[in-house]
């Protein structure tokens, strides 16, 4: 014995102390606090997956898909885990052909790098089966599979059904209830975000037992699962036929067209032209194509049927028409006469026939859609008395379509020009343009159509939809909104009977301006309009329904800077009203008004 | 009763707890790595296997070498492994990353962990002579440098968890050699000094309380100036000293002192350390059948973080009995170092149970979330070839230290 007890037992007391702290420290955590950490460790190991609910399906109304669901796969990866590690990113670059560099830069942008980060959307087949085989040897690198939108029927129309995208921050912050994440596809634009609500179904979960990485372990009982709800399904009035046809005849123009039918409201064809691709936005945009859209002079990601206003030419006159006979400032028998122009201050107005149209009726002077007339007459109107027509017909207020962003218009009232020009710097001269559809007026098609089915119907019209019905999966039943209809007042059938008339003529008499939308066995009705515009050539309208005595549809065609309204448009509108009727003969119930 | 101990060639306490250490070692291994689709972890298990057999054999063996030869070995192994060592550190800073073994025929070899008891029987070979009084300056002096060439050395690799094991077993072997208690209040001051510089409060604190104990001790003037100036030196120097540590090393000091929040870096590690623990309850979760482990929650599951697999999967009674047994094994060493009859026996016990001691204590104190992550791995049952005969060489020396009677 080298040494004394007492330092034998001081070196013992230490080391007995020190045990007696590490046997507490267990007591603490494994009896004490077992039940803490028995909770974490669940946590842990439990993660709740979120099930993404398919999109609802939309239909056209005849039930043919017109916007369906694919699979598709998207390059993922957990940012913390690749981030740092060189193979990983070699791995991905080769994949991806960018520079690791390049890859790095992008994962820094993820909001949260313990969660997957989609990489690239929509990868092709031999990508997928690369990441198939080496997964498992890049940890944090893997695919994902979601949902795209495809386009069967080869309509892509993308200003009416819009497109899907990755919600933005904004977008994510209002819709915080809904249960969003960031990377979440939303709809973006046109009827995919209008109803994306109801189209986007209800996300469910399942909860996995996952390892450190986040890896799902092979051994999966006791997880549960809450199914997701998939979307509602949307069965548009739309007919595909027509909008096939539609589409077809604006491939190289601009502008586009809206039909309805008169009987229920229900579009059967929107078109605008020039437009894009919807599923670039589906993928990860680059900046390139994005600035190409923005900056195209076309402006092709503007709907011109509901977003851009224009003014309206010559298919207004049957506004003022409406209101010299509602005002009794004028009837049927009311002449003027033409002699190529009329001269007002020191300025002269000229018709469009520099030859003149003689001495006519209004009804005449809608079939040939003679300016001086229309001078004459609308100087009998003041600007008060016109507006409130035009108010009555639907202009300069939205039509409430289901789309987003849809425009008003201008609609040039004693308001507006007070505003506009300070209270003395007008004068009722304005009526001179405004009469024939010219001066600050601006119109969109969309008011154009619902104008066109006012004049059709004698004053009853629906709200103009795109819905007609909806399938609601969780009740396996259809859904029809109740449309009411709408009667415009302080218009009398005397008056819409000789508009109608007058635009009877159009089309079906020698001389009429629109006799290009001629059916040899329906009778159509329309106006044409060739408005003047700072941006070039006239814009070439045209409006008309058919057919005459039972109207069942209406249609608005604008050509942007084509010309004479009867010369450009009014075949446009022929076709289109053909293709309805012939449709309509083939299978009526096809092309029959679905009941509202 | 010694003398009937005496008269077996093996310590049966020392053997017992090696036999028991290898088969909890086993079980722990495998439960930790078994589900790993990682092959070069899979295959750990298979090793230890292969380690756990070569270090009985090598125990075994051992207890056929005599103390003295084991005594006239200590200085040429302490030269060889040094340089060993120095070699590594060199081509270390040549390729510029860490480095802590070579490899012999696919074998990973650590020289500092072999270092371990070498540098327990350098120091005991030093002291064992009657007039190596650790009360004399010069004899602390090359008693501590002994120790701190390996451990700077070390600590260079870096290596702060093996570098510390040779540190810890100085002032204890130092103690047990009869170094004074004042001595060691002069050499153990200094750390404090260190520890409290970063404080004003608690340094003046420290450097009062230095003061008053100095003033008690009655050592004349020159002496206490001395060591008031030298703690002074040493508070005022250290924050210059912190900033030569790694980053990491910082990192996990400030992370246990709880000054950073880290959630999925040191203080990660810990907290899942402590949920795997936790979550075990009483009666574990039965092995193989602990999610933390089998899900690879845990760091570093079958090397430092062993101790987590066991008290999940085993329990409160299962690591009762982990610690029960380091704590027999432990105290049977220190009753060795007492009753041996040769000093030189007599102090490498007192080392070795130290460092089995720090070991045990760090490690197990680490997984529970009172000591800092320094490294430290846990004796005989982490995963580990060279920690695997190096501990069971100690275990052999130990049993030598009592059994053998003729030096």
């Amino acid at each position: 014995m080298l040494s004394p007890d007492r330092t034998t037992r001081i070196i013992q007391l230490i080391i007995t102390g020190a045990f007696i702290a590490l046997a507490g420290q267990l007591f603490n955590l494994q009896i004490l606090q077992r039940e803490k950490y028995a909770v974490q460790s669940e946590k842990n190991r439990s993660r709740r997956l979120r099930l993404e609910p398919p999109r609802g399906i939309i239909y056209d109304r005849s039930g043919t898909p017109l916007v369906e669901n694919r699979p598709s796969y998207v390059l993922s990866v957990i940012p913390i885990e690749v981030r740092n590690n060189d193979k990983s990113l070699a791995f991905l670059a080769g994949l991806m052909q960018e520079t690791p560099d390049e890859i790095k830069r992008r994962l820094a942008r993820a909001d949260n790098p313990f969660l997957p980060f989609k990489l690239r959307r929509d990868i092709d087949y031999g990508v997928l089966v690369q990441l198939e085989e080496h997964k498992l040897e890049y940890p944090g690198v893997t695919y994902e599979i979601e949902s795209r939108r495809t386009y069967p029927a080869g309509l892509k129309s993308p200003h009416l059904f819009g497109y899907i995208g990755e919600i933005s921050k904004s977008e994510l912050q209002r819709r915080q209830e809904e249960d969003m994440l960031p990377g979440d596809l939303v709809g973006k634009k046109g009827f995919e975000a209008y109803y994306d609500r109801e189209l986007r179904g209800q996300v469910g979960y399942k909860v996995v037992i996952v390892d450190a990485v986040g890896r799902m372990a092979s051994d999966q009982t006791g997880s549960s699962e809450q199914a997701a709800k998939r979307g509602r399904d949307f069965y548009l009035a739309l007919d595909a036929n027509l909008q096939a046809l539609a589409d077809s005849l604006f491939a190289d123009k601009r502008g586009g067209l809206v039909m309805v039918d008169t009987r229920d409201g229900g579009v059967l064809a929107l078109c605008s032209k020039p437009d894009f691709d919807p599923e670039i936005f589906t993928g990860t945009l680059t900046n390139e194509d994005w600035q190409r859209l923005v900056n195209d002079p076309a402006k092709p990601l503007y709907d011109r049927m509901i977003q851009s206003s224009y003014p309206p030419g010559s298919t207004l006159k049957m506004v003022a028409a409406t209101a010299a006979l509602e005002e009794r400032k004028a009837n049927q028998e009311t002449y003027f006469s033409c002699g190529g122009g009329v001269s007002f201050g020191d300025r002269v107005f000229s018709c469009w026939n520099k030859g003149g149209h003689g001495s006519l009726n209004l009804i005449d002077a809608l079939k040939v859609s003679c300016n001086v007339y229309f001078y004459r007459l609308s100087l009998r109107l003041t600007v008060d008395e016109w507006a409130l027509y035009a108010s009555r017909y639907g202009l300069g207020k939205r039509t409430g379509i289901d789309l987003p962003a849809e425009e008003k218009g201008t609609l040039p009232d004693r308001a507006y020009l007070d505003h506009a020009f300070g209270k003395k710097g007008w004068t009722n001269g304005m009526m001179l343009n405004l009469g024939i559809g010219q001066g600050d007026l601006l119109v969109t098609p969309v008011q154009m159509v619902q104008y066109t089915t006012i004049i059709a119907n004698k004053g009853r019209y629906y709200p103009l939809h795109l819905v007609h019905k909806i399938y609601d999966p969780r009740t396996q039943s259809f859904f029809r909104q109740k449309l009411a209809p709408r009667t415009v007042e302080g218009i009398s059938d005397a008056t819409y009977d000789i508009i109608r008339e007058g635009m009877y003529r159009v089309v079906n008499s020698p001389g009429g301006t629109g006799h290009n939308s001629y059916l040899d066995d329906v009778v159509v009705a329309g106006k044409t309009g060739t408005a003047q515009n700072p941006h070039g050539e006239p814009h070439a309208w045209y409006v008309g329904f058919a057919p005459f005595d039972h109207p069942e549809v209406a249609i608005c065609v604008l050509v942007e800077n084509g010309g004479g309204g009867g010369a450009t448009s009014g075949p446009i509108a022929g076709r289109l009203l053909r293709r309805y009727f012939d449709l309509q003969k083939k299978s009526p119930a096809l092309a029959a008004a679905p009941k509202p | 009763m010694l003398d009937e101990i005496r008269n077996t060639r093996v310590d049966k306490v020392i053997l017992i707890c090696v036999l028991l250490f290898s088969l909890f070692s086993l079980l722990a291994v495998y439960s930790a790595t078994h589900g790993s689709r990682v092959a070069a972890i899979h295959d750990n298990f298979y090793k230890q296997i292969i380690w756990v057999v070569a270090g009985l054999l090598l125990f075994f063996a051992l207890t056929y070498v005599p103390l003295h030869i084991i005594f006239s070995l200590a200085y040429p192994l302490y030269g060889i492994l040094l340089v060993m060592i120095l070699g590594i550190d060199l081509v270390g800073s040549i390729s510029g990353g860490a480095q802590r073994w070579f490899e012999v025929g696919g074998i990973k070899v650590q020289p500092s962990e072999f270092m371990k008891p070498v540098v327990v029987l350098t120091l005991a070979r030093f002291l064992s002579p009657e007039h190596a009084n650790p009360n004399r300056l010069k004899n602390l002096l090359i008693a501590f440098a002994i120790v701190l060439a390996p451990f700077v050395l070390v600590l260079k690799q870096p290596d702060l968890g093996t570098s510390l094991v040779y540190l810890s077993m100085v002032i204890p072997v130092l103690y047990w050699r009869g170094l004074s208690p004042f001595t060691i209040f002069v050499v153990v001051a200094p750390l404090f000094a260190f520890l409290a510089s970063f404080n004003y409060y608690a340094f003046s604190a420290v450097i009062l309380l230095i003061s008053v104990v100095l003033y008690l001790s009655r050592r004349g003037k020159r002496v206490a100036w001395t060591v008031f100036v030298m703690n002074v030196f040493v508070g005022t120097l250290s924050p210059l000293v912190w900033s030569g540590l790694h980053g990491y090393q910082q990192q996990r000091i400030l992370t246990f002192l709880g000054l950073v929040e880290d959630p999925r870096g040191v203080g990660y590690q810990i907290i899942q350390s402590m949920v795997a623990i936790g979550s075990g309850g009483i009666f574990g979760k039965g092995l193989l059948h602990g999610t933390q482990t089998q899900l690879r929650f845990l760091p570093a599951q079958h090397t430092d973080f062993i101790f987590s697999v066991l008290a999940e999967e085993w329990g409160f009674i299962g690591s009762l009995a982990v610690l029960a047994l380091f704590f027999v094994f432990i105290m049977r060493a220190i009753k060795i170092a007492a009753s041996s009859s040769y000093r030189f026996a007599s102090l490498a016990a007192m080392g070795m149970a130290t460092i089995f001691a720090f070991q045990a204590i760090v490690n197990l104190g680490m997984t529970m979330g009172i000591m800092p992550v320094t490294g430290v791995p846990l004796p005989f049952i982490s995963y580990g070839g060279s920690a695997m005969l190096t501990n069971m060489t100690m275990a052999a020396l130990l049993s030598n230290a009592i059994t053998q009677r003729y030096f």
